[in-house]
């Protein structure tokens, strides 16, 4: 594990040196103003008694606006971390010296990681102009980003198990893209499907879209936890094991 | 330092399969230059990739520095100092941070990782581009980056594949002399398929072709495979009786006669080509027959000289599985001219 704080600062520097992280972070952030300022126009204009709900819950569940920027923006976050070292070859170089599989995977997860909540960080700010007009509900607040952290968590490992899967960018940018896409819409199948089938109860636990409603109302579900929790476990553990399995190509 | 036993590599797998490298045994002592020799395909990079930890070997045995490579990975790994053959590096960082960063992946301790990037800077001859982006260094560079990359732990052990690549005859001296320097210090195992590098710098020489071990053992024990690949007899006499004498001796396959400008008169310069399969006793004594035969047939014998097959030849013949090399080859650099062109 020696290994580990050299690869994850490498993987931080090569991703903030480059435009990529820059260019992401600005459409992110850009993104994210804009459908703050649309929601925050849409309940002023409404009034309190328009909606049963808060901006804090638009803005982080029930509407679409949070899954467009984890479609748009995780993909691109993770494409590169293992396919663009086989490609350059320089995992030869990673690979041959004293490091082990595991801390070269959780370096370049935690790395991605890292980048993921720095982009997020930025939006607090929203909260805190919220408050200066209304009342923020920050137990709200935190539940809503740890549902945002464990989503992320999710889909970044499920990209980084792309990335070790092939040796081009471009094919981990699209798988990565299907599978949270895959994901979103096999959720959507809780509101299409009959209560009480297999379909709906799988449908219904895999659903980021009632999984993130229930945290931005402040709801921290042990199930939601688990969920996230095994959808970062498991690409990662089947990334060491891709990783090692390269030795034997 | 290195010790191989019964390697073998399979890429595929069933009959569809094959071996990269195919029973493999070598030794690499302490302190010595060893030259990793073979055409391209041979099973060089294989066999590198497989010491330097970075490829799992489907049998045998490999021991670094007294460590398993299979076993005890990490132990042997750090004992290596490995330069792949594509020199890839990080593009976005200079060289010194990339350096840096390697030490400390290497496991240097923090007070003294300044000091080994500045000595394997200083080694490897790029301190003057200490602060340049690796993506705007030439080749030649970028090749000795690789190399500082591969000394910055300062490991006993360095493992090159083909550090001469792509470079210009400038920059390949250069980098022969950085490689003698070492060679000092660290035990080299290096990959060539150029010949003159091995001659260059190396103190031994392992070959393979095809993934098998062909030949192995010092400079000159390869030079001495360097097979006479023919004779010249300059006399002085009657042209014919002299061609008559020596095509009678056994052993020769085939006399021919020329007389090039620069002969002087009343010389005849003749070309014998060996008999297929002669071993160096039965050339021994073709040659003495033939200087006798040539004796009694009233010429005066002014010079013998046996024509060498170039270390090239030897090249091809040991990793060609072809054939042996040809009795009757292409006259090597020295000769003087083509007996078949003139003929």
């Amino acid at each position: 594990m020696r290994s580990f704080w050299p690869i994850y600062k490498r993987e931080l520097f090569a991703f903030f040196v480059t435009p990529l992280a820059w260019v992401l972070i600005t459409v992110f952030l850009f993104i994210q103003g804009m459908h703050f300022f649309l929601l925050v126009d849409h309940f002023a204009s409404m009034g309190p008694a328009a909606s049963d709900q808060t901006p804090i819950q638009a803005f982080f569940g029930n509407t679409v606006l949070l899954y467009l920027v984890l479609f748009l923006l995780i993909p691109p976050m993770t494409m590169r971390l293992f396919a663009e070292e086989r490609r350059s070859g320089t995992i030869e170089l990673l690979m041959t010296a004293p490091v082990s599989s595991w801390s070269v995977v959780l370096a370049k997860y935690a790395s991605v990681l890292t980048t993921y909540v720095a982009m997020w960080a930025p939006t607090a700010f929203y909260l805190v102009i919220l408050q200066r007009s209304g009342e923020v509900d920050w137990g709200v607040a935190a539940s809503a980003y740890l549902g945002v952290f464990l989503v992320g968590a999710g889909y970044l490992s499920l990209g980084l198990l792309m990335s070790a899967v092939t040796t081009s960018q471009f094919l981990a940018l699209i798988m990565t893209a299907l599978v949270v896409l895959g994901l979103f819409i096999l959720g959507v199948g809780e509101f299409v499907t009959r209560e009480g089938t297999l379909m709906h109860a799988v449908c219904s636990h895999v659903s980021i879209w009632a999984h993130m409603n229930d945290f931005a109302s402040g709801i921290v579900d042990t199930r939601r936890i688990v969920f996230y929790g095994s959808c970062a476990i498991l690409p990662l553990f089947v990334t060491v094991r891709a990783v090692d399995a390269w030795r034997w190509g | 330092m290195i010790s191989v036993q019964k390697l073998v590599k399979r890429y595929g797998s069933g009959p569809r399969g094959s071996n990269a490298v195919d029973d493999v045994s070598f030794e690499v002592d302490k302190g010595e230059v060893v030259g990793f020799l073979g055409p391209n395909g041979a099973g060089k990079s294989t066999t590198l990739r497989i010491l330097s930890g970075f490829l799992g070997m489907t049998s045998g045995k490999v021991t670094v520095a007294g460590h398993d490579i299979r076993e005890q990975s990490f132990e042997a790994r750090q004992k290596i100092g490995y330069m792949p053959e594509a020199v890839p590096l990080y593009p976005e960082m200079r060289v010194a941070e990339y350096l840096a960063f390697r030490a400390e992946l290497k496991r240097v301790p923090r007070r003294d990782r300044a000091g080994f990037v500045d000595d394997a800077m200083q080694k490897a001859n790029v301190d003057d581009v200490a602060n340049v982006l690796i993506g705007n260094l030439s080749k030649g560079y970028r090749q000795r980056v690789g190399l500082a990359d591969a000394l910055v732990a300062r490991p006993p052990l360095l493992i090159l594949d083909e550090p001469t690549a792509g470079l210009d005859p400038n920059q390949i001296r250069e980098v022969r002399e950085v490689i003698r320097d070492l060679g000092k210090e660290h035990t080299v195992l290096l990959s060539t398929h150029i010949l003159s590098e091995v001659e260059a710098s190396c103190s031994r020489v392992i070959v393979i072709a095809k993934g098998k071990l062909v030949a192995e053992g010092t400079m000159e024990d390869l030079s001495r495979k360097r097979r006479a690949a023919g004779l010249v007899l300059v006399v002085r006499g009657d042209k014919e009786r002299a061609l008559a004498a020596v095509g009678a001796v056994p052993g020769i396959a085939k006399v021919t006669c020329e007389d090039p400008p620069a002969t002087s008169a009343g010389t005849h310069e003749l070309r014998c080509a060996w008999q297929k399969k002669l071993d160096d006793a039965g050339t021994a004594g073709a040659i003495e027959q033939a200087v006798a035969a040539l004796v009694a047939a009233g010429c005066f014998v002014r010079e013998v000289r046996a024509v060498r097959s170039s270390l090239e030849e030897v090249f091809a013949e040991l990793t060609s599985s072809a054939a042996p090399v040809p009795l009757d080859p292409e006259p090597p650099p020295e000769a003087p001219a083509d007996p078949e062109a003139t003929s």
